[in-house]
């Protein structure tokens, strides 16, 4: 269910369907209409091709044959001429004399002759342009002639120019003509014809004849002796080749432009109702396509008549008559039937236009019913759109009512039915939403609640390091008037110093970038050691082994980083949680001085003790003094005193230097087993009458960097507590050992231990179980913060009468590391 | 491609007329040859030479090449052979070699005569010719021979029957719209070959 995003291709889309539609049904209706036209129109000219190309075949085959028939008559006719015996007679006469005449006297006789003939010598001329075979000739010429092969008198016609007979020397015998040459041994034509004496008939190709002044064109036949045995004599006849070939082609027409004409291989022109005798036609290349030895036709790229239409053309060999002229010349005759191709296709292409006409019309017709029967589907179609897109936008609507009885009615009813079930199921969802949504508004608010209840300040940034939430803690710690600080940058709200701040940028980056993260959860122990010492924040100082401490508003507060995961497509931000230490840290301090207080009273005890000794030497050899006389005693005495004297000067000495340190300590590498041997010699002169073995098993071990004096507390501390357990006598165990990059000091003593319920409390301030002026009940939380301090830990493991062990873990640290934290 | 077929069968064909008229040629070379003969040789005898030669090769050409070639549906033979796909009549081919002999300028000539010609050309020449035929058409096996002049010039002429060997010679000649006779049956004699030779003075 789409609801279109934007109007306009809805309103593209209205018309589709009943576009889609008409075109469609035109597609069905006109497109085969179309194709069927093309289809009728092209076949339509193949065959009217084919038929007009049989037919102009046919034509010019008839032509060629009638035109063949009328050459062989005209033949036959002028051979009619060599076969009078008298000229016969004649001309085996001449040759009979040409045997006796010597080729010496032969050549100046012809030459002499010719300029007779030329210089129209009357009685030469008459000689060849008067007598029987003259008359002969112009009878035959003139249509009287009458042969016994030819019942009628022969028409003939007035196309002959020339006629004369020469001998076999090529000499002029007879001629119609006076303008006639007088040797022709050298001519074509007649070489041809004579043909060494064998003799055969010649047709000369068409020319330009200067005489006559016109295209003419060569008939010339051999007279053959009596017996046939030689040529003696050649007739030749020229003819003009209009008027020749004119009856028989230019009459043939049809149609306009339809005509049928005649052309040599050469492509020129013989006869052609358009184009003049001699001309050429107009594209050569049609030449080699009309002009085969055999009958045909031939779409040709031009007509031959200067146009360059495609053309129908016909075409046909005069076979008989190429027999001739191809042996004469190599020249051959063809007829060319052509129409031009606006006529020859004329009907076809008015039958197309009108077809295409009524084609139109009937496409016209078409798109205006279709578009009505169209909008007749697409109307009822469109109504069950727009319900649709009602549907998509949730608004539910009257069922759709429609009665076209087919499938769209069928559709409005599934459409009706889906509009009720989505009805229903939006009316469930809406509900579900609300509810979600409040679930997540208690939970928004809970949350809030929450964070505001805890006492430490946490804030939250943007990734910009905008301040998107503050809890009321940090409200508080601030001092914010007013509430509203979203959005503020977090160190306009943070007056810190620049170098502060670039620490926290360069924080808050790593946070981002996830390679600074919140510590991980504590481990069972260090639970249990978060119960034993609650002052203690371990997690804190082992976070990143980095102390994260800041000055704000004079209170001094520890921080921790945590990243806030993003919702999708978003930077991550990053929280902020404060921890004011100020009250900590001072209680701390004020403890440790407390401690220092009490470890200086039982240095006082420890002096006392020390002092007593000697001092009661020097009063017993004092009052041995006063009653001894002899003075060498006195002397001994005095010795004694003064013995005893020195030895106190040294214990004060002593004492004074230790106090001294006490305060104004710094940091030095300190040996571990020599700080313990040193502390365990000053706590057993104190607990002399105990009867405690001590053993000690020390590994080598580097030194740390420490204060010595804070260190020797710590271990005074817990040694003096197994002393002070041991007082009927016992065992002291004390070992060193380095495991892992740590060293392991364990105190092993086989006391009373202590009782179970008792043990959870032994790091508390001021716990005890110990005697009024035993013990103040801030030993073990020195010794705790002492080696916590260090990076350190220390343990406590104890059964009732079976003694305690104390393990005290330092780091082995590098002392650069050390020096920072001290700092 | 179609009109190959027939040219390069008439190539063979003409091939084989050449090599049958250079032997024709060689042999009245042979015969005409005066000094090679210090007792003569008669023209009777170089006619019937020369005619049987020139019957033989018409024959052969009309039965094992035109008969055959028909038979077998290969190619037919037919007056207007050239431009068709075609090969000539045996009178043609008769007509051809006569030509070709008659350009080789040895004088010998030779050519097929009728007094029933479908072209009048064929008809007899000479009075001579005519009285041959006829005597011909009583008694073929006689060739008819005579000395015969045209001006000066004299020739020894004999003149041998030609009989109608094939069916296909028949039936063309009694259906030619130019034949002025069409009742020939098979043997019939149908015309004569003319030898000419011409007489040394």
């Amino acid at each position: 269910m789409k609801v279109p995003k934007a109007p306009k291709p809805s309103e593209k889309r209205k018309k589709g369907l009943t576009r889609k539609l008409v075109l469609s049904m035109l597609l069905v209706g006109a497109l085969p209409l179309l194709i069927g036209l093309l289809l009728a129109f092209f076949q339509g000219t193949q065959e009217i091709r084919e038929v007009s190309g049989t037919s102009f075949e046919a034509l010019a085959t008839e032509t060629a044959r009638k035109l063949d028939l009328v050459i062989a008559d005209e033949l036959s006719r002028t051979a009619l001429l060599t076969i009078n015996a008298n000229l016969i007679h004649l001309l085996e006469n001449r040759r009979d004399a040409l045997s006796e005449i010597r080729q010496e006297t032969l050549t100046p006789l012809l030459q002499q002759e010719s300029e007779a003939w030329q210089s129209k010598d009357l009685d030469f001329l008459s000689t060849i342009a008067e007598g029987p075979i003259v008359e002969e000739l112009q009878r035959h010429v003139r249509g009287t002639y009458i042969d016994l092969g030819y019942p009628v008198p022969v028409i003939t016609r007035s196309t002959t120019r020339s006629l004369y007979i020469t001998d076999r020397a090529g000499r002029l015998v007879a001629s119609l003509d006076a303008k006639a040459p007088y040797l022709h041994a050298e001519e074509d034509w007649w070489k041809s014809a004579f043909h060494n004496g064998v003799g055969q008939p010649y047709i000369g190709p068409i020319q330009f004849d200067p005489q006559h002044q016109t295209y003419t064109f060569t008939l010339a036949l051999p007279i053959m002796d009596s017996l046939r045995y030689e040529a003696v004599g050649v007739l030749r006849r020229i003819y003009d080749a209009k008027e020749f070939f004119a009856p028989s082609i230019d009459i043939i027409r049809f149609g306009e432009t339809g005509h049928v004409m005649l052309i040599d291989s050469r492509g020129v022109v013989l006869s052609c109702p358009i184009l003049p005798t001699g001309t050429a036609v107009s594209d050569h290349t049609l030449i080699p396509l009309v002009t085969p030895m055999y009958p045909g036709w031939t779409p040709a790229p031009s007509d031959g008549h200067g146009g360059q239409k495609t053309s129908i053309i016909g075409f046909a060999p005069l076979s008989n008559a190429n027999r001739i002229t191809q042996s004469s010349n190599g020249l051959s005759w063809h007829m060319f039937v052509w129409q031009s191709s606006e006529e020859l296709f004329g009907p076809i292409q008015h039958f197309f236009k009108w077809t295409a006409a009524f084609g139109l019309l009937g496409v016209g017709l078409l798109v205006t019913l279709g578009y009505l029967a169209a909008h007749r589907i697409a109307a009822p179609i469109r109504r069950l759109q727009e319900a649709a897109r009602r549907i998509g936008r949730g608004e539910f609507q009257e069922p759709i009512l429609l009665s076209t009885g087919d499938e769209i009615e069928e559709l409005a009813e599934e459409v009706n039915r889906m509009n009720q079930q989505l009805a229903s199921q939006f009316a469930g969802l809406e509900s579900q939403v609300e509810l979600k949504t409040q679930e997540v508004k208690y939970l928004q608010e809970s949350t809030t609640q929450i964070l505001d209840s805890v006492p430490d300040p946490v804030v939250m940034i943007g990734p910009q390091e905008q301040i998107e939430y503050l809890n009321q803690a940090s409200k508080e710690a601030l001092v914010l008037k007013n509430g509203n600080v979203e959005g503020t940058p977090l160190f306009q709200l943070l007056q810190l110093d620049p170098p502060t701040q670039a620490k926290l940028r360069q924080e808050i980056h790593l946070v981002q970038s996830g390679v600074l993260t919140a510590p991980p959860a504590a481990t069972p122990d260090q639970l249990i050691k978060k119960l034993h010492d609650p002052l203690s924040p371990v997690s804190w100082e082992h976070s990143g082994g980095d102390r994260r401490e800041l000055q704000l508003n004079q209170r001094t507060y520890r921080y921790r980083w945590f990243a806030i995961p993003a919702p999708p497509g978003k930077e991550p931000g990053v929280g902020l949680v404060l921890r004011d230490i100020t009250e900590e840290s001072l209680l701390q301090d004020q403890l440790i001085q407390g401690e220092k207080l009490v470890s200086l009273g039982v240095l006082s005890a420890g002096i006392g003790h020390e002092l007593n000794n000697p001092l009661v030497g020097v009063i017993g050899l004092g009052e041995a003094i006063q009653e001894e006389a002899d003075p060498e005693h006195i002397k001994e005495y005095a010795r004694g005193i003064v013995q005893h004297g020195k030895r106190m000067a040294s214990v004060v000495r002593d004492f004074t230097g230790q106090v001294g340190k006490q305060f104004s300590e710094a940091q030095t590498l300190v040996n571990i087993n020599e700080q313990l041997e040193r502390t365990l010699t000053a706590v057993q002169s104190v607990f002399q009458s105990s009867p405690v073995e001590v053993r000690t098993r020390f590994a080598p071990l580097p030194p740390l960097p420490a204060r010595p004096f804070e260190l020797g507390q710590a271990f005074t501390n817990v040694i003096t507590n197994a002393f002070q357990a041991m007082k009927d006598g016992g065992t002291l165990e004390i070992a060193t050992t380095v495991l892992e990059q740590e060293i392991h000091i364990t105190i092993r003593d086989t006391g009373k231990g202590i009782e179970p319920n008792h043990l959870p409390k032994v790091f508390d301030p001021f716990f005890t179980t110990k005697g009024q002026g035993e013990g103040s009940g801030l030993g073990l939380t020195v010794a705790h913060r002492i080696i916590t301090k260090l990076g350190g830990q220390i343990r406590l493991d104890s059964k009732k009468n079976h003694g305690t062990v104390c393990l005290i873990i330092l780091p082995i640290t590098s002392n650069k590391h050390m020096e920072h934290k001290e700092s | 491609m179609e009109r190959d077929n027939p040219s390069v069968a008439q190539r063979r064909i003409f091939s084989l007329l050449a090599i049958l008229i250079l032997s024709s040629s060689l042999a009245l070379e042979a015969a005409t040859d005066p000094p090679s003969t210090p007792k003569g040789i008669s023209p009777e005898k170089v006619a019937d030479y020369v005619h049987a030669i020139v019957e033989a090769d018409r024959n052969v050409y009309t039965t094992h090449i035109v008969k055959r070639m028909q038979d077998q549906g290969v190619v037919m033979a037919r007056e207007d052979w050239e431009g068709k796909n075609a090969i000539p009549l045996p009178a043609q081919f008769l007509h051809y070699s006569s030509k070709i002999v008659a350009e080789s300028g040895s004088g010998i000539r030779f050519r097929l005569i009728s007094l029933w010609p479908i072209y009048l050309r064929n008809g007899p020449a000479t009075e001579f010719e005519r009285k041959a035929l006829e005597q011909l058409n009583a008694n073929p096996n006689v060739p008819q021979r005579g000395i015969v002049a045209t001006g000066k010039k004299q020739f020894f002429q004999a003149v041998y029957a030609d009989k109608g060997i094939s069916s296909s010679c028949i039936t063309c000649h009694n259906a030619h719209p130019l034949s002025p006779k069409r009742d020939f049956k098979m043997g019939d004699v149908m015309g004569a070959v003319v030898i000419t030779i011409p007489l040394e003075d």
